[in-house]
């Protein structure tokens, strides 16, 4: 709960709307105080001595009153509003600033929909309480106090009488707060649950369809929205409880007021028309008290929101610039390793001792079997993860002392998944550069070996590819994450199987335009085809997290070891067959 | 209003609740009348006139009584409505949640590829929440409103009509003022939905693809995108908001001129003496509580009906959707196949007018193996997809054993064709979870066996938590090549008659993906199998290599033969194999 005082914070900036909307607050609370007087006036003065005229300027104080009411309690929503969705739109900002600038460590363990309901569901919520709740909530304090002052001035009493409730208040509100809340919590829980499977299951609905699940994953969501059904059903019950509660101390209050109040009147100590004005009185004052319970439902919400909300906010990225961190302007594209050690959770290493020293210009190729590290490997240099022994260090300078921006738009990296997204071919390929031209954009698109294709499309370089590129092919979506790579001009650049869904003619197309296009510039190769890599000008042999052996291709097939017996597979069937040819 | 009256059938199911809420609702709403009447009550007899008068006596406990009476009973009977009411809302939401989500997962692929994941989700999220409130909230606040503006105007009326019209002659202001502001609120409020699903989607695609935006450094391009969206987003509700607030504040005025000229004339009638000022203050009290109270909430749940009305059109706009593939009819379920496939003069296009399948003929006899290569984007995955029947053909047919699979029923179909898409999707539970998924009530020893065949089951072992380790989302936190060997295990555990494998071994280095061979050799002996594959020596030993380009068939037949054809496949073998062949002849 302490967190809302933080999201007060917020308002900081917003200081003179603020102070402007207290002001107008207390003026607009002050208008249920006016009204009942307004009444003790008509009933005890006007009517009773007949005073016509006087009646006459009754009409026009209601009239002026709620004319004024109106001129500013408009000025305040309008207000209010504005803030709430201020604070919001800050709030959303900087949650989304921040979730960028978190490593992908933070995205690996977790779900895509559950950081999504932070952005939206929660701070929805959020937004609700600060201008909706929020501000009822404020106002009836403030009326409250208020009205306790003026209750006491007119008949201290009565005020006894009105006020000697509210313990039992307070102490209803106490016995029933302490079963919700902890429902709140777990309600908010379930929920992020089901839009994490929800958002699962309808990214994967391939396999659903492939494998005819659907009656199965229907049930396994309907479980979980049953659960939901359940834990609201308990919460909501206990909730109009503690309101039905209310609703009766209410009535004890009121009803000892009038009782005491008519007592008074009996012994002339009072006149009707106060009574009936303390009566509209402590209307606004348990009103307010009603609405508290119904504000704690939101507050309950919200506050959970809140809490997570700055839980991701406080989520310290693992990666950042280091204070005195440098700009590397022009990369020459020398990358040492030294001593690397590393693994994901710091327990289970998953590289060991890499040594390695990468000249600028050069193309290292990394082989090696399924799951031995090459990913991860590749991933330190664009500083992905953080290694927790030795360095990596780039034209000399360790990776660490580099400001992660300047390494980042120059290395160019094809991840063994491609990632598109929804906007037309053209945006995607210019995604690494938006200043790039047309002209620049269909020379990539020709090196990845796309243009044709493209052209043939009815709209050409503006078709929209849909989410995740879905309407293309794998092949020419490894194909766009390629060019996309290329238009950047990296200085380095990294391929992790990145052709591997090219048939290798395609394949040759492509490589050789990247030679061409990336004389000079060191790149990193990772492929299982070894024709893809045969003439790379060293070939990093990785195998447990280690690297085994390094050298050229003839090198590497002449001494036994992993590399030899890769290739000894791989072409295994072709020699078979070919001898057969041969004798055939 | 077309989709409200849809939405009150889907509500017929509910009717007995309903009922009882309403019911429950007449009770309260009666329940909260007397206050005013114990005023008048106490008014009239304690006034400095009666006080003069010693017949009336007045009886001060019997009003405690009646208060706290009331109060209890009205409680009593409004937790009751609120139980009944939070039912009917949740149960609601449960019921639509349901009938959503069943019905997406009956659409076919199609419709996946043009929706944005972030929209469906808000669909079945957010939407639906939008009618529980209406349902729960605003559908009763209606009920109880009208049945106690009506009770109300009984008493009044008959209490003293003219009065009564006097404070009911601001009425028709209040009608115009309501129809000034909403037609305006409705419109924003429609677009606000829209730029916030959209920005939504937004999100959620660039949060997926989070690896990305960091590969190129574009954080702060894409923070400052989104600043634009949530700024207009945020404009449009501060608009929305100043309306709502312009309409109820206007809506109070009005309704202050209503209570001004009832104490006006009133007063003017209690002054003549035909009124007594206890009557004045019930009308008073009533006026205020219970006439321009209900009419000021009526007016703001228009607000709330907007919104509903944007999410009943979404919603049903969802329900609407027809699956492009679906049973026929009197569909029968497939028996058990032999595997045998017939492609008979089969085309397809994704987009009418641009056919990626032109009119392939191929026969598969069951049991062998047959191989597709060919130029990337030639059609090859399509052809398999087709096989699963996610879309079905333009023109032509597929059979198996001899049964168009359109007419058979889908799932048996699905259940007997296996499938290890090209582009590996996991779920993020455990590793066991995720294998099980082919077969659902498979054994432990099942489960390690197909894992075994795959060649995944060391890795597991290796694992901390082996078989229970929790793999991220989409499995994050495997290599590449780990998430095809776990989809090939999850494949094979599901025992198909006809196994298709899409790529399924591109991230498998060629000792991995040769013990895999092996296992799937003798697992699938005499099953159909379909192999797509760029490196070739995956498919040498193929009983039909098909070759593709652009949608058509160029070349079958063994390795050897298509090899002595010399045509395309013969290129690309000398293209992959060059270096081994030059090393060969050396
Ligand atoms: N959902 C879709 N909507 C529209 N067009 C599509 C869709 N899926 C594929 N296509 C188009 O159909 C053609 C064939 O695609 P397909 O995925 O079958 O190719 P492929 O032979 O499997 O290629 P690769 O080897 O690259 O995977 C491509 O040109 C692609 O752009
Ligand atoms: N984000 C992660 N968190 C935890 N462990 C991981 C993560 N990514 C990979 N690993 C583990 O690290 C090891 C090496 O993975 P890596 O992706 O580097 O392999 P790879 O050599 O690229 O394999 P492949 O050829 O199959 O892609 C694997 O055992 C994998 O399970
Ligand atoms: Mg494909």
């Amino acid at each position: 709960m302490d967190q809302i005082g933080r999201l007060l914070g917020y308002l900081k900036p917003y200081r003179k709307q603020v102070v402007l909307a207290v002001f107008l607050l207390l003026c607009v609370t002050c208008t249920p105080i006016a009204m009942p007087l307004v009444v003790r006036y008509t009933i005890d003065d006007v009517l009773p001595h007949k005073q016509w005229n006087a009646l006459n300027h009754v009409f026009w104080m209601i009239i002026g009153l709620y004319a004024v009411r109106g001129g500013i309690s408009f000025a305040l929503n309008y207000l209010l509003g504005w803030l709430g969705q201020r604070v919001v739109f800050d709030l959303r900002f900087q949650s989304y600033r921040h979730l960028n600038r978190l490593s992908l460590s933070y995205y690996d363990t977790r779900q895509t929909g559950k950081i999504m309901a932070r952005l939206t569901g929660d701070i929805d919520t959020i937004q609700y309480m600060v201008s909706g709740g929020f501000v009822t909530f404020l106002a009836d304090v403030f009326s409250v106090i208020v009205l306790l002052v003026v209750l006491f001035l007119m008949q201290w009493k009565l005020a006894i009488a009105a006020v000697c409730v509210i313990p039992f208040y307070v102490l209803n509100y106490k016995l029933f707060i302490r079963h919700i809340r902890p429902l709140s919590e777990k309600l908010r829980e379930r929920w992020d649950a089901l839009l994490g499977i929800l958002w699962e299951k309808l990214v994967g609905i391939t396999v659903v369809k492939a494998f005819a699940r659907e009656e199965f994953e229907t049930d396994n969501v309907m479980q979980t929205i049953k659960d939901n059904f359940d834990l609201a059903m308990t919460q909501m019950k206990l909730n109009r409880k503690l309101g039905a509660f209310a609703q009766v101390i209410r009535a004890l209050g009121t009803g000892l007021v009038l009782w005491y109040g008519g007592a008074l009147i009996l012994k002339r100590q009072m006149q009707i028309g106060e009574l009936l004005a303390f009566n509209g009185w402590i209307a606004s004052l348990y009103d307010p008290a009603v609405r508290l319970v119904d504000f704690n439902v939101t507050l309950q919400w919200a506050g959970a929101a809140v809490d997570r909300v700055f839980e991701t906010l406080d989520t310290r990225p693992e990666i950042v610039d280091a204070p005195n961190a440098i700009s590397v302007q022009e990369m020459r594209g020398a990358v040492e390793f030294q001593d690397v050690n590393f693994g994901y959770d710091g327990e289970h290493p998953v590289l060991h001792d890499i040594n390695l020293k990468v000249n600028p210009g050069e193309m290292i190729a990394v082989v090696g079997p399924s799951g031995a590290g090459k990913t991860t490997f590749i991933n330190l240099i664009a500083r992905f993860y953080d290694i927790q022994h030795g360095k990596v260090l780039i034209d000399g300078i360790d990776l660490k002392q580099i400001r992660l921006e300047s390494i980042r738009r120059q290395i160019g990296i094809v991840s063994q998944e491609s990632l598109l997204f929804s906007v037309p071919l053209k945006e995607n390929i210019r995604y690494g550069r938006k200043d790039a031209t047309d002209i620049e954009v269909l020379q990539a698109a020709k090196h990845a070996d796309l243009h044709e294709f493209i052209l043939n499309l009815p709209q050409g370089y503006d078709t929209k590819i849909g989410e995740d590129g879905i309407k293309l092919s794998v092949g020419q979506k490894q194909r766009m994450s390629i060019a996309r790579a290329t238009l950047t001009d990296p200085r380095i650049l990294i391929l992790d199987d990145a052709t591997s869904a090219l048939d290798s003619k395609t394949e040759a197309n492509v490589q050789m335009a990247l030679e061409r296009l990336l004389k000079g510039r060191t790149s990193f190769v990772i492929a299982h085809r070894l024709s893809t890599i045969m003439n790379a000008d060293r070939i990093v042999v990785i195998d447990g997290g280690r690297i085994v052996d390094v050298g050229t291709h003839s090198e590497l097939v002449a001494r036994p070891g992993v590399y030899q017996n890769l290739y000894n597979e791989q072409y295994k069937s072709a020699r078979e067959h070919s001898l057969e040819a041969l004798l055939a | 209003m077309q989709n409200f009256r849809r939405f009150i059938k889907e509500l017929r199911a509910y009717g007995r609740i309903m009922l009882l809420s309403v019911f429950l609702t007449l009770i309260t709403a009666t329940l909260s009348l007397p206050p005013p009447l114990v005023v008048k009550y106490l008014t009239d007899h304690l006034s400095t006139g009666a006080l003069q008068n010693p017949s009336l006596r007045v009886n001060l406990i019997g009003i405690f009584g009646l208060l706290l009476g009331t109060a209890c009973l009205s409680a009593f009977f409004g937790y009751w409505l609120s139980v009944c009411l939070t039912y009917l809302g949740q149960r609601f939401k449960l019921d639509m949640r349901r009938k959503l989500y069943a019905h997406m997962q009956t659409l076919s692929l199609g419709f996946f590829e043009k929706s944005q994941t972030g929209k469906l989700m808000s669909n079945i999220t957010n939407d639906v929440a939008a009618l529980d409130q209406l349902l729960s909230g605003s559908l009763i606040t209606i009920v109880q409103d009208t049945v106690t503006l009506t009770a109300v105007l009984c008493i009044l009326l008959y209490q003293n009509w003219q009065l009564t019209l006097v404070a009911l002659i601001v009425y028709p202001i209040y009608i115009l003022n309501y129809l000034a502001f909403i037609g305006k609120i409705k419109f924003t409020h429609h677009e606000m939905r829209e730029q916030r699903d959209m920005m939504y989607g937004d999100l959620q695609e660039k949060l997926s693809g989070v690896q990305v935006v960091k590969s190129y450094a574009k954080e702060r391009f894409e923070v400052r995108q989104f600043i634009g969206e949530t700024r207009s987003i945020m404009d449009l509700n501060v608009r929305i908001g100043g309306m709502s607030t312009g309409l109820w504040t206007v809506a109070e005025l009005i309704g202050a001129i209503g209570t001004a000229l009832l104490l006006w004339y009133g007063g003017r009638e209690v002054i003549r003496g035909t009124m007594t000022a206890g009557s004045l203050m019930a009308f008073y009290g009533y006026i205020g509580g219970y006439l321009y109270g209900p009419t000021l909430r009526l007016i703001q749940i228009n607000d709330q009906i907007a919104r509903a009305n944007a999410a009943l059109w979404r919603i049903f706009k969802t329900l609407d959707m027809q699956p492009n593939v679906n049973d026929v009819p009197n569909a029968q379920p497939l028996p058990p196949i032999q595997g045998s496939v017939h492609y008979d003069h089969v085309w397809f296009e994704y987009e009418p007018g641009q056919p990626v399948i032109k009119g392939i003929n191929l026969e598969v006899k069951a049991g062998e193996m047959v191989a597709f290569v060919g130029q990337s984007g030639s059609g090859k995955t399509t052809l398999i997809n087709l096989l699963q029947r996610h879309y079905d053909v333009t023109d032509g047919k597929i059979l198996v054993d001899g049964h168009d699979i359109r007419e058979v029923q889908l799932a048996s179909l699905r259940q007997q064709v296996g499938v290890v898409i090209q582009e590996t999707i996991l779920f993020n539970t455990t590793l066991r979870e995720n294998i099980r998924y082919g077969k659902l009530d498979a054994t432990e020893e099942q489960i390690i066996a197909a894992a075994r065949a795959a060649n995944i089951h060391h890795v597991i072992e290796a694992q901390p938590k082996g078989y229970d380790t929790k793999i991220g989302e989409d499995g994050t936190k495997l290599s590449g090549g780990e998430k095809q060997r776990i989809a090939i295990a999850r494949a094979l555990l599901s025992d198909p008659r006809i196994l298709i494998l899409d790529e399924a071994t591109s991230s498998l280095d060629s000792e991995t993906e040769a013990l895999i061979q092996e296992a799937l050799d003798r697992l699938l002996a005499g099953r159909t199998s379909f192999v797509i594959a760029h490196r070739l020596s995956t498919i040498v030993k193929a009983d039909k290599i098909v070759v593709m380009e652009k949608g058509i068939i160029r070349e079958v037949g063994s390795h050897d033969e298509l090899l002595a054809l010399d045509g395309v496949y013969a290129g690309l073998y000398n293209q992959q194999f060059k270096v081994a062949l030059e090393e060969h002849a050396a």
